[in-house]
């Protein structure tokens, strides 16, 4: 509460600086260090990429303050979310977000916090998956283990995150196609989902292709699927579901950057200033291609439509999947 | 003969002046992250690896991973001086350890940790140098049913933890299994025990209730008696201050067996620290010939888990390095490290990249060394805070306490918990319940149910597979056995008692 009391009056403080100026300046400058809030602990996925992405702006010289990583991890993403939300009109605060920041609040009751309270500033990357078996496994196509799963209903067993994740997302959907069943186990991490479908203890995963890719070329995967609507540059032997004749709709994994909700419009505009010039930097594309990321980089309205149309899918597939919607 | 040229080419590598600098850096930051309780390994790299994007490769893994085994080595100081886990893979440590610094022997425990911690952090290194690919080939083999079985086991340690009463050990247990499940549900993504309140759906968080219960809670306890009276004694004397032979002596099994276990449950990507400290604390006193010296100041007690959770430094960077699998957050972040270093982790990374794998073992040797001769000097210097007069003492307890706890996710939510679980540990004590105990189920509940769950997912709700699996049905046994203990004892007692009575 008194941390609170203080930070009031510097962003009111920083809000009227920036009216006033309005008249002759409608730039918004950093003027501290800008606290970066992820929904994940120092390693996983959003902290990755957070800390990556701050170290690569500051090589470009496109911001003149440090982005400092804050990890507010729990609840999915109701912590990170929640605290982004007292957050309310501070200038010097983002946030990176993925597609669990849409699913989360859609199952979680106390998640009060949803994707419409906090303000959208760019999707940067998309990022594509492949559905993966172990190389000695019967399994050549998607065909193969889709027989084998109706032969043997609910037999078979993917491993994946959380319930709300991707993963099982896509799972439930393919089922619903093709009327196979098979089991989803999750794992809280990824290390134990590999290494259980290593391990030959599940018989498929939906993984991304980076985290695969040297699995293959050591000869312990097979990649049977991609999880797109083409084929990926990296693999291009391997057919996309559609052309498998699993025709289902894809649910992308989007990150991107979000900010406090009533921040002001400069803001949001500096941001977006910012990363049009970064993405558009070599820097950055070779991040892309090291990390098999498709560039997703999209704001304003577009952005916008998006959330609404992502929100209004999740909430049907989690319905379809059984799950208890609360929002 | 192969190791062995390998090794050269990796001291080699090690022994440049700048891979040299950097593994002093990389092992004092460790113990510095280490002795503060709060800020972790993991947290400490993450911030750090930006720095590391402009050296070589090899030197920048050399300088995070000394951070992460020499955080290892930091961890025991706070638990034995005052009570505060500087690490959760050191909470263990607090039962012997602190015991001992209030018998006037700070010195010895802090003196044996960094022994343990030289002598098994060394043999982790040599298990990773020797035989890590037939291991992570081997804990491919574990999967839910088995580390389900490996709770159980850790769980069956509660028989070692508990002091009169057993039923009272058990209850505490539970208490911290129920514990365990405050949060959301992985599998329904539900939550469970929140109250309403969001910030409990991440779940308790772990430092703030062990930093509660341990140090807070005897600092309330401890306020009770009232005069001036000294709590610690402090042997006078540099010599006083080490472990003497008899403790070096003493300590020889729990040398091994932190060591072994360490390595192997580090191995494990879904075990961790913790439960290997935890595991290898029990062995200890199962084994040992006084195990009522445990808990009341054992210096095998302090050896054990402190060794352990060295070695499990190593055993973790084996699904690491052989196979690209992350078993912690630690190795998470030294994986996305390799990426942005511009290496591939997978498979092939030892056979493609011998001068980074090989120069990081040699260096691991070389920052153990550096790492004991940097810790058993700061031995009689970390020791002299207990000559601090109590009314000093317990405000810098309790300050550390909340700077540590406030440090971990910057929440002001975690300080209030660790105050709550500051109260129901001196309620504990008041009532005589082992806190130990408590700590046990909160730190194996997850795992439990999850294991658990996950087994059934595997095998239709047929519970059967927990046990007709080699490696869960053996590991069950075990447990079983264990659980067995105290009855066995009690019989047995009563047979001599009715023996000495005939006689």
């Amino acid at each position: 509460m008194k941390n609170r009391a203080i930070l009031l009056p510097i962003a009111v403080a920083a809000i009227t600086t920036v009216s006033s100026g309005l008249a002759w300046s409608q730039e918004f400058k950093p003027s501290k260090q800008i606290e970066t809030v992820v929904h994940t602990g120092p390693g996983g996925g959003s902290d990755l990429l957070a800390r990556a992405i701050a170290e690569l702006l500051q090589k470009e010289k496109l911001v003149s303050q440090r982005l400092q990583v804050v990890n507010k991890s729990g609840g999915g993403s109701a912590v990170a979310m929640s605290y982004l939300a007292e957050k309310k009109g501070e200038t010097h605060t983002i946030g990176f977000f993925t597609g669990v920041w849409v699913t989360n609040p859609l199952t979680t009751a106390e998640a009060t916090v949803t994707i419409k309270d906090l303000t959208p500033v760019v999707r940067l990357v998309l990022e594509p998956a492949v559905i993966a078996v172990k190389a000695d496994s019967p399994y050549k196509n998607m065909k193969d283990f889709i027989d084998a799963a109706k032969k043997n209903p609910k037999q078979l067993a993917q491993s994946g995150g959380s319930v709300t994740s991707r993963d099982n997302l896509m799972r439930l959907l393919i089922q619903k196609a093709t009327g196979a069943q098979w089991n989803f186990i999750s794992f809280p991490s990824g290390g134990e989902r590999l290494s259980n479908l290593l391990g030959g203890h599940v018989q498929i995963m939906v993984i991304e292709p980076q985290e695969a890719g040297e699995q293959i070329r050591a000869g312990n995967l097979r990649v049977i699927a991609a999880l797109g609507e083409k084929r990926l540059a990296s693999l291009p032997n391997v057919p996309t579901l559609k052309e498998q004749g699993i025709d289902v709709p894809l649910i992308p994994q989007a990150r991107g950057v979000m900010a406090p909700p009533g921040v002001p419009r400069e803001v949001v505009q500096y941001w977006e200033g910012v990363f049009d010039r970064f993405e558009k930097t070599a820097t950055w594309k070779q991040y892309l291609e090291q990390n098999q990321f498709e560039d997703g980089y999209l704001k304003g309205p577009g952005l916008s439509k998006f959330f609404d149309d992502l929100t209004a899918q999740m909430r049907e597939v989690l319905k379809e999947a059984g799950a208890k919607v609360v929002r | 003969m192969d190791a062995l040229g390998n090794l050269l080419l990796g001291f080699a590598v090690a022994l440049t002046p700048v891979n040299l600098f950097w593994c002093l850096i990389g092992v004092v930051l460790g113990t510095v992250v280490g002795v503060l309780p709060g800020l972790g390994p993991a947290a400490t790299i993450a911030m750090l690896l930006p720095l590391t994007l402009k050296m070589d490769p090899a030197t920048a893994i050399i300088a995070l991973a000394g951070i992460f085994y020499g955080a290892r080595y930091g961890g025991s100081t706070t638990s034995i001086l005052l009570n505060i886990p500087g690490e959760s893979s050191s909470v263990v440590t607090c039962l012997d350890g602190y015991q001992l610094a209030r018998q006037g022997r700070a010195g010895a425990a802090l003196g044996i940790s960094a022994i343990a911690s030289f002598i098994a952090g060394t043999v982790g290194v040599l298990g990773l140098m020797l035989i890590a690919p037939p291991l992570a080939r081997f804990a491919l083999r574990f999967a839910p049913p088995e580390y389900f079985a490996l709770m159980v086991l850790g769980l069956a340690m509660v028989v070692f933890l508990a002091g009169d009463s057993m039923v009272k050990a058990l209850l505490a247990m539970l208490v911290g299994l129920w514990l365990a499940t405050i949060g959301t549900d992985l599998f329904t993504a539900e939550s469970r025990f929140t109250f309403g309140q969001v910030k409990l759906l991440g779940g308790v968080d772990f430092i703030a209730a062990t930093v509660g219960i341990f140090a807070i809670g005897e600092v309330l306890v401890n306020l009770e008696s009232r005069g001036g009276a000294e709590i610690f004694k402090l042997a006078k004397g540099l010599r006083n201050l080490l472990p003497t032979l008899q403790d070096l002596k003493d300590c020889r099994f729990a040398f091994v067996n932190g060591s072994v276990i360490g390595f192997l449950i580090g191995a494990l990507p879904g075990a961790g620290a913790t439960v290997a400290s935890f595991l290898s604390y029990g062995i200890e006193k199962a084994f040992s010939r006084h195990p009522e010296r445990f808990g009341a100041g054992a210096i095998e007690g302090v050896a054990a888990p402190e060794g352990a959770n060295n070695a499990d430094a190593g055993g973790a960077l084996v699904p690491l390095l052989t196979l690209g699998i992350p078993g912690g957050n630690t190795t998470a972040i030294l994986l996305g490290g390799l990426i942005l270093w511009g290496y591939k982790p997978g498979p092939l990374l030892i056979q493609e990249h011998p001068q980074l794998f090989w120069g990081l073992v040699a260096s691991m040797y070389i920052g153990n060394v550096l790492l004991l001769v940097l810790n058993l000097p700061l031995v009689p210097l970390f020791a002299q805070i207990l000559r601090l007069p109590y009314y000093v003492l317990y405000p810098l307890i309790i300050g550390i306490s909340i700077v540590g706890v406030y440090s971990v996710n910057a929440s002001l939510f975690d300080v209030w918990m660790m105050g709550l679980f500051g109260l129901l540990g001196y309620l504990m004590r008041k009532a005589h319940f082992p806190t130990a105990a408590l700590i046990l189920g909160m730190v194996l509940g997850d795992g439990l149910e999850r294991a658990l769950r996950q087994s059934l997912m595997m095998s239709q709700g047929d519970i059967t597979i927990l046990a007709t699996r080699p490696i869960s049905g053996v590991l069950l046994l075990i447990a079983i056995a264990i659980l067995c203990l105290p009855t066995i004892r009690k019989v047995r007692s009563w047979r001599v008692e009715t023996i000495e009575r005939e006689g």
